[in-house]
């Protein structure tokens, strides 16, 4: 039982972080029609930026936790969106009126740039972080027990408190008005003076925003990342954002925690070694029976 | 379009980097993963390699000529080793290696240095099938992955008197040959595992498999793997409240451990075998100091890169830069190295195996462990 | 849209000064910060260095682009010709003399290319193969295939195994892994039929995945990550070994000196003519009822369904088929590196095939030979810039992108005329 209770925490946190990575994926999506490769990197180097940001912190002696934390959410966040900036102003808007394909070969482009030029700068030493919040809630049940890290407890609070702020953005605000309008028709918005050149850029920037977040709880977390990171957890993360249903948000953090959660228990209760194939055979049963995934709107064929 | 000219900077950057001369005559390859994810030991090999050659040269060569080395990288994949194998021994007419690093790499260049008639000699690549199949020109200055397994079976069963023991490793070569050959062994003292399973390399997530270690109540947890891996299993493990004793391979052998792990805390009385501390010899003490004088720590590999340079040249120069008669050299003689005496066995595998356990402390150094 | 010929300098500053700060935040912290166990290490010089240059080179396009010459160039950028190009119905392409040519020069090659570069080459005709089937499912029948790799895989794996177990040889699997990959390609074709576009993506991708993963954990049989070995391709029962397990080697049959060089001449010389064939059949089947319905599909998969075309038939021949020209290319690269591990049937290598097929000009056969050269040679040739190698060749990908959205070779089709004496 406690360890059933155990997996489902393990797997609700590694849920929450990949739905935020999914996130990136999904809005990009909905938006241009594009599956962004890079996606992952660019949370790859939100890891780095965070190890970055707390040693600078650090090294200028401020040590309370609050301060480095949110200190570096906010470095971090705005780096990582400026990266999504200028990816998607170098690598994709030149490629803007092509097919989906080219901009899909320069997204694989990019992202083996961004991890060959961390790789260059930082080296290709596997790099850490000091634990920053040590200690654990610990319930005892029967005869075992769970045990709950803040750390854990945090990304939780941290990754819903994301997504609500996201929800908020993309429902109330004018900016979020303008994306909706421009993912449901980029020529018509463009025509009601939206300038969805703009909007796309922003969508990237909030993407990676969302990365950013996910980048500093993992890796304050783990507190183990290197410049090769990104790769699998930008696959799984993708993985997420179909499952739920590519191009809906709400989708993107169910398809997450769905992964999550599903490969936790996998592993845990049977074969660690065969949870990845169980991934995407869920992934590929629930298409079968979704093809829109689990959120997704069903697509109308147009005739 | 900034992004034009940061590519233009990064190309200039590149011709810069490239640019490395060294006139000399006898080409010898460093092979192993100078990029991708184990570039770091890459750098570590080259290291080693580089200054082996650097004084070698400055004693007068090999047989009177200059070692001229080549960097060859196989990102540690079998398709760019077999491609950078066929290019050391054709393009660069290289007439020894050192290398490679991984296994997986490793095993298949060396039928083509078999085949041209090339010795080769690797630092680091422990899997036993490399030189289990024969090959006259394969050998290497490490030891071999059930020597390590064999070490860590008998400390787990004799000298922890463990019963409940996890197997974990990382589905690679090196990481599943470790466990398996500490597994067979373990079994042979009449021990058999409460767990055995795979994690993915580069995945940092292995809370999953940590609450299982729980489930199953296990005291010792063995993992064959690297230390980007065992840094975040241990930490896990330590946060989950699992107190099981940690034992790990060479694998880990990196002050990256420490940081990986996120606190010196949690790597201590983690265990390891390692071989015999490759600094603490006295023939390669003036190294070492040079080493640390020039700002580079030899950890790792760096100095078993040294002493594979060394064991390629002294062949060479026994035999007037005949590398098949080098290789029949080796089998025969024992090479004075900055680790020792080093002497080969038939299948190209070191005569005395030097693994021993060690211990990480709570300030994140290791110490040899005397029992 | 202004119409003033002179160069707006004020702006271009603007330009400059916006870039260089953008070049600040970006690479500020990640190049001059060195991690440095929880420490750092400063390295201002460089981050100085590196938005110096982005200013300057900043600063030069904003000024060339509003030159006379930069102004043109734009245009030609922005005005990229779409589509196919229909040739006149009595043009005879350029191509009836230069096939013979690189027919002729590619038998002769091996016996005078190096041993290095003849690798090099073999690699690229397995792209090439590999381009080719994938070229089918993407490319014709316009199905985003991610995990092609898979079906490489079968075929390589098939050689290996199938020697191991079944004692059978290169020229018994070569059918045979063809075979096999087809018929993957068809279970995985099944499920797939109903989703469209990146949903199917992402499916094709989970296969490729699943294959690999489950050749790493079945041990007993694949022997996981260690990989096994794969036998060489004999000539009539002469093998290309220095010492033949059974009966005589190649060389000393004919009376040569021994050479490690004639396995790959071999290898080289078979997969050759194989690649031609393959290379035929495809243009072949473009021009036929199959390969039209391809295409047809890809345009406008309602409209020909409503025509009364069997998408399901259609849609199974484009993946079967694709995947079986996968699979002999997985035996090929079996049998030229002697051995396989699942390290070789990544998810890069289904991008870099993809990116074969959308380089070379989606469904443009002789851009798919052309890319594939390109991209499994670049990576040698850049190994001149050793550590930045990698990243030169992400960087090559987006440029070539950005270049040529539309690939390298525009797809051409022969016009039409009704023939004299045919009713109007």
């Amino acid at each position: 039982m406690d360890i059933v209770l155990q997996q489902l925490v393990n797997g609700l946190t590694l849920g929450s972080v990949y739905g935020l990575i999914a996130i990136g994926y999904t809005m990009v999506y909905g938006i241009i029609g594009m599956i962004n490769f890079a996606h992952g990197d660019v949370y790859m180097v939100s890891s780095y930026l965070t190890a970055i940001a707390i040693a600078l912190f650090s090294f200028f002696g401020l040590d309370s936790f609050p301060i480095i934390i949110f200190g570096t959410l906010i470095f971090t966040i705005i780096v990582t969106g400026a990266y999504g900036w200028v990816i998607e102003r170098v690598a994709y808007r030149p490629l803007r009126n092509s097919s989906r394909l080219s901009v899909l070969i320069s997204a694989i482009g990019m992202s083996l740039i961004l991890q060959n030029y961390v790789q260059i700068s930082q080296g290709a030493r596997q790099q850490g972080i000091p634990t920053m919040l040590s200690g654990a809630i610990r319930f005892d049940i029967g005869d075992g027990f769970v045990q709950i890290t803040y750390m854990k407890l945090f990304i939780l609070f941290a990754a819903f408190l994301g997504m609500g702020v996201l929800t908020y953005i993309i429902q109330k605000t004018k900016l979020g008005r303008m994306c909706r309008a421009t993912q449901q028709d980029r020529k018509m918005a463009s025509i009601l003076g939206i300038n969805t050149d703009r909007v796309i850029s922003s969508v990237f920037v909030i993407g990676a925003a969302m990365a950013a977040l996910a980048g500093v709880l993992v890796t304050l977390d783990y507190g183990a990342f290197d410049f090769y990171v990104g790769f699998i957890i930008g696959i799984k993360a993708f993985t997420a954002a179909v499952l739920g249903g590519i191009g809906s948000l709400p989708g993107a953090m169910l398809g997450g925690v769905i992964l999550g959660l599903s490969e936790a228990l996998f592993a845990g209760l049977i074969s660690s070694d065969y949870k990845d194939v169980f991934s995407f055979s869920l992934l590929v049963i629930i298409l079968i029976f979704r093809p829109s995934g689990l959120l997704g709107k069903p697509e109308v064929e147009k005739v | 379009m900034s992004n034009t000219v940061v590519r233009k900077t990064l190309i200039a950057l590149a011709v810069a980097g490239a640019a490395f001369t060294a006139q000399a005559d006898v080409v010898i390859g460093v092979a192993g993963p100078h990029t991708g994810a184990y570039a770091a030991f890459g750098e570590q090999l080259w290291r080693g390699a580089e200054k082996a050659a650097m004084d070698i040269n400055a004693k007068g060569g090999i047989n009177g000529e200059m070692i001229k080395l080549v960097k060859a990288d196989d990102a540690c994949e079998p398709k760019q080793a077999v491609s950078i194998a066929n290019r050391l021994v054709d393009s660069d007419e290289a007439v020894a290696v050192v290398g490679h690093f991984c296994s997986s790499s490793s095993i298949p260049a060396s039928t083509i240095y078999e085949e041209a008639g090339v010795l080769m000699v690797t630092p680091a690549s422990t899997n036993p099938a490399l030189t289990e199949r024969g090959l006259p020109n394969v050998f290497r200055v490490c030891g071999r992955d059930d020597q390590q397994g064999d070490v860590a079976a008998s400390y787990i069963v004799g000298d922890l008197g463990a019963k409940r023991v996890a197997i974990l490793h990382d589905k690679d070569t090196y990481g599943k040959g470790l466990a398996d050959a500490m597994k067979d062994t373990m079994n042979a003292y009449g021990v058999e595992e409460v767990l055995y399973e795979g994690l993915t390399r580069g995945e940092k997530d292995f809370n999953a498999v940590v609450t299982k270690i729980r489930s199953v109540d296990a005291d010792v947890v063995y993992f064959g793997g690297l230390h980007s891996e065992a840094g975040p299993l241990v930490r896990q493990m330590r946060e989950q409240g699992l107190t099981a004793t940690f034992i790990s391979g060479d694998g880990i052998v990196s002050d990256e451990f420490v940081s990986v792990a996120g606190s010196p805390e949690y790597v201590d009385g983690v265990l390891m075998t390692f071989g015999a501390d490759p600094t603490s010899y006295a023939a390669g003490k003036v190294v070492v100091d040079e080493f640390r004088a020039s700002g580079i720590e030899p950890e790792g590999y760096v100095m078993y890169s040294y002493t594979a340079m060394q064991v390629v040249a002294a062949a060479l120069d026994a035999t007037e830069l005949d590398p098949i008669a080098a290789s029949d050299w080796l089998h025969e003689n024992s090479i004075e190295t900055v680790m020792g005496t080093k002497k080969f066995d038939d299948k190209g595998d070191l005569t005395i195996s030097d693994y021993v356990m060690y211990e990480w402390d709570d300030k994140g150094n290791y110490t040899m462990l005397n029992n | 849209m202004s119409q003033e010929t002179g160069i707006n300098i004020g702006s271009s500053i603007k330009d400059t000064i916006i870039a260089g700060l953008l070049a600040l935040i970006v690479f500020g912290p990640v190049v001059g910060v060195l991690l440095d166990g929880y420490e750092f290490i400063a390295r201002i010089d460089d981050v100085v260095w590196i938005v110096a240059i982005v200013m300057a080179g900043r600063f030069a396009i904003s000024v060339f682009v509003q030159t006379e010459s930069g102004k043109k160039f734009v245009y030609r950028q922005l005005t990229k010709e779409d589509g196919v190009s229909v040739t006149a119905p009595d043009y005879k392409s350029k191509m009836r003399y230069i096939i013979p040519i690189v027919i002729v020069i590619g038998l002769i090659a091996p016996f005078i290319a190096s041993k290095y570069v003849l690798t090099v080459v073999i690699l690229g005709l397995i792209y090439v193969l590999l381009g080719l089937g994938l070229n089918i499912v993407v490319g014709l029948a316009g199905l985003l295939d991610l995990g092609f790799v898979g079906f490489y895989a079968i075929g390589a794996y098939g050689l290996a195994l199938g020697y191991e177990y079944l004692g059978l040889g290169f020229w018994s699997m070569l059918p045979l892994a063809a075979i096999m990959a087809g018929v993957a390609g068809a279970v995985l074709g099944f499920p797939v039929l109903r989703m469209h576009g990146d949903y199917l993506a992402i499916v094709t991708l989970g296969f490729g995945e699943i294959i690999r993963l489950v050749l790493t954990n079945w041990t007993e049989f694949t022997h996981g990550p260690n990989g096994v070995s794969a036998p060489l391709p004999t000539l009539f029962g002469l093998e290309f070994k220095r010492r033949s397990s059974d009966g005589t080697p190649f060389h000393e049959f004919f009376g040569l000196s021994y050479d490690s060089a004639f396995k790959y001449i071999f290898i080289y010389l078979v997969l050759f003519l194989v690649v031609l064939a393959v290379l035929y059949v495809k243009h072949r089947l473009t021009r036929m009822p199959i390969g039209r319905a391809w295409e047809a599909l890809r345009e406008d998969e309602i409209a020909c369904r409503s025509l009364g075309l069997n998408h399901v038939l259609v849609k199974l021949s484009a993946f079967t088929l694709g995947a079986s020209t996968g699979g002999i290319a997985g035996v090929f690269f079996a049998t030229y590196q002697g051995f396989v591990n699942p390290s070789s049937f990544t998810f890069f290598e289904s991008a870099l095939i993809l990116a074969i097929v959308v380089l070379g000009g989606m469904g443009s056969t002789l851009g798919v030979v052309i890319a594939a050269f390109v991209l499994t040679v670049a990576p040698e040739m850049l190994r001149e810039f050793a550590d930045y190698r990698v990243l030169m060749f992400g960087i090559l990908m987006v440029v070539m992108m950005i270049w040529k959205p539309r690939g390298l070779v525009r797809v051409t089709r022969k016009g039409f005329a009704t023939r004299k004496g045919v009713m109007k």
